[in-house]
C-alpha cells in the first residue's frame, strides 16, 4: 500500500520545533519576570538624557546615574527622583513654578529648620525639569530661556513676560535640555507640566495624570508612608 | 559565570556546525564515520551542519530575550565600560524592540530561528522529498531578509557605540545559515544532492 510519507516527516518536525520554543518560553516564564519600559505607575522609567544646567554650567545627564539597581522597597538609603516636564513658555508651568521650586527644597534638604537640620529627614529626592518646546505658536525657547527661568536671571521672555520675574525663588535643581522633545517622545508627554515619581530602582511609583487630585508633596508622602520610608517625628 | 566564556558554549558549536558545511568538515566527517556512518556523505554533513548553526541560532535569542527580561528587572548580566556590553544594547527601551510592533529582538529572533530549524530539520529527515529544494530556497530567501534586519540593528549600535556580543553571534548564526542553504540548494541544482556520492574533499 502506498502511503506519502513526506507530510508525516514536515509534521513530526513542526511538533518538535514547537515544543522546543514552548520549553525555552516556559523556561522564561519562570526565570525571569520582564518590568515593561513606560510611563505608567509599575513600568521602567523611559531613558531621559541630555544637557543638563545645574547653575554652573551645561554638563552631561542620565537619569541612569541616579538610579540604584538593587534597591528594595522599604529601603530608604536609595535616592528617588521626581521628573517634571515643563516649557518656559507654558503658562501653568510658571504657575506650578514657586511651590515645585519649595517643595523640592524642602525634599532635596536645602530648606532648614530653625536648628540649621534640614526640614525633611527622609530619604534624599532628586528633582529634574525637562524643559521641551511645545509645538505651539509662541512657544520658542532657548538654552538662555531655560537658564533664566531656572534661575530669574537675564532679560529672557517666558510667556509674554519676563522669566525673572515669575513668581518663587530660582530653582536650585537641574534643568535638562529637551528643546528637540526627545526625551518628551519617549516619555510620551501630552502635555506640560508632567509630573513623575520615580523610585530609586527606576520604576514609576506615582504619575500626575493618574492622581490629578494629588500634588507631588503629596504622592511622595503617601508613597514613602506606604513604604515605611516617613522619618520618625 | 562570565556572560563571555557562557558565550563560548555557543561559538563553539557554531563553528562546528560551519565546519560541517565547509571543506574543512571532509576530515571531521571521515574520522566521525566509524561512529556515525552517514557523515561520510557531504550531503549529510551540510545539512548536520545547517541544523546545529540553526539551532545555536535559536538558543542565542533565547539567551538574549533572556538578558532583555533580566536587565528589564533591573539586573546587570553583561554590563561593560568597554564597547562590548550587551546590557547597554539590550536594555536600551528605545532599541530593544521592534519600531512596527514594540516585539522584542530575542523573540523575534526566536521565530526566525524556528523556522530556519524547521526548514533545515524537515529537509534532514527527508532529503530526497520533491518538496526538499523549495525549502532550501526559501531557507536561503528568508535567511537574505534577515540582512537588512541585521544592517538595522547594527546601525543602532553604530548610534549606542556599543557592541553586544550575543546579538553579534545571533547575526553571524544567520549569515552562516544563509551560506548554508545556499550552498545546499546549489547541491540539489548541480546533482550533488545524493548520499552515494563519494565524500569529496
Amino acid at each position: 500500500m502506498k502511503q506519502d510519507t513526506e507530510a508525516d516527516v514536515r509534521t513530526d518536525t513542526a511538533v518538535k520545533i514547537l515544543a522546543l520554543f514552548f520549553v525555552a518560553i516556559i523556561f522564561l516564564a519562570f526565570t525571569t519576570s520582564p518590568i515593561k519600559t513606560g510611563t505608567k505607575e509599575g513600568e521602567r522609567a523611559p531613558p531621559l538624557e541630555g544637557m543638563m544646567y545645574n547653575g554652573s554650567g551645561w554638563t552631561q545627564f542620565d537619569m541612569n546615574d541616579y538610579m540604584t539597581t538593587n534597591w528594595t522597597v522599604g529601603d530608604a538609603n536609595g535616592e528617588w527622583l521626581v521628573v517634571e516636564f515643563m516649557d518656559t513658555d507654558c503658562t501653568f508651568c510658571l504657575r506650578d513654578a514657586d511651590e515645585f521650586g519649595q517643595v523640592a527644597d524642602y525634599f532635596m534638604k536645602i530648606s532648614k529648620d530653625a536648628d540649621g537640620t534640614p526640614a525633611w529627614n527622609g530619604p534624599v529626592v532628586n528633582f529634574v525639569a525637562s524643559a521641551t518646546e511645545l509645538d505651539i505658536q509662541g512657544h520658542e525657547t532657548s538654552r538662555e530661556e531655560i537658564i533664566s527661568f531656572r534661575d530669574k536671571t537675564g532679560d529672557s521672555s517666558c510667556a509674554g513676560s519676563s522669566c525673572s520675574s515669575r513668581n518663587g525663588e530660582p530653582h536650585n535643581f537641574i534643568y535638562v535640555d529637551d528643546i528637540d522633545q526627545e526625551n518628551m517622545q519617549d516619555w510620551k508627554i501630552p502635555g506640560t507640566p508632567s509630573y513623575f515619581i520615580i523610585q530609586p530602582d527606576g520604576i514609576v511609583a506615582w504619575v500626575h495624570s493618574e492622581h490629578p487630585q494629588e500634588k507631588v508633596s503629596d504622592g511622595l508622602f503617601r508613597i514613602f508612608n506606604e513604604q515605611g520610608l516617613m522619618p520618625d517625628e | 559565570m562570565n556572560e563571555n566564556i557562557i558565550l563560548l558554549f555557543y561559538i563553539i558549536p557554531l563553528l562546528v556546525g560551519t565546519a560541517f558545511m565547509t571543506r574543512a568538515g571532509d576530515a571531521m566527517g571521515v574520522s566521525l564515520a566509524g561512529r556515525y556512518p552517514t557523515l561520510v556523505n557531504r550531503r549529510r554533513r551540510h545539512l548536520l551542519g545547517l541544523n546545529i548553526v540553526t539551532l545555536v541560532g535559536f538558543a542565542i535569542s533565547v539567551h538574549t530575550l533572556w538578558i532583555t527580561n533580566k536587565i528589564s528587572e533591573g539586573g546587570e548580566v553583561c554590563s561593560s565600560a568597554t564597547v562590548f556590553s550587551c546590557d547597554d544594547v539590550l536594555g536600551n527601551a528605545s532599541y530593544n524592540v521592534d519600531p512596527i510592533f514594540g516585539i522584542s529582538w530575542g523573540l523575534i529572533g526566536m521565530f526566525a530561528f524556528g523556522t530556519f530549524l524547521f526548514l533545515a530539520n524537515s529537509v534532514s529527515k527527508d532529503p530526497d522529498a520533491r518538496w526538499s529544494g523549495q525549502y532550501m530556497k526559501w531557507g536561503f530567501y528568508l535567511t537574505a531578509s534577515g540582512l537588512l534586519v541585521i544592517a538595522l540593528l547594527v546601525s543602532y549600535e553604530i548610534e549606542m557605540e556599543k557592541i553586544c556580543q550575543y546579538c553579534t553571534t545571533a547575526h553571524v548564526a544567520n549569515v552562516i545559515a544563509m551560506y548554508g542553504f545556499w550552498r545546499a540548494s546549489k547541491m540539489h541544482e548541480d546533482g550533488e544532492w545524493k548520499d552515494e556520492e563519494p565524500s569529496s574533499s
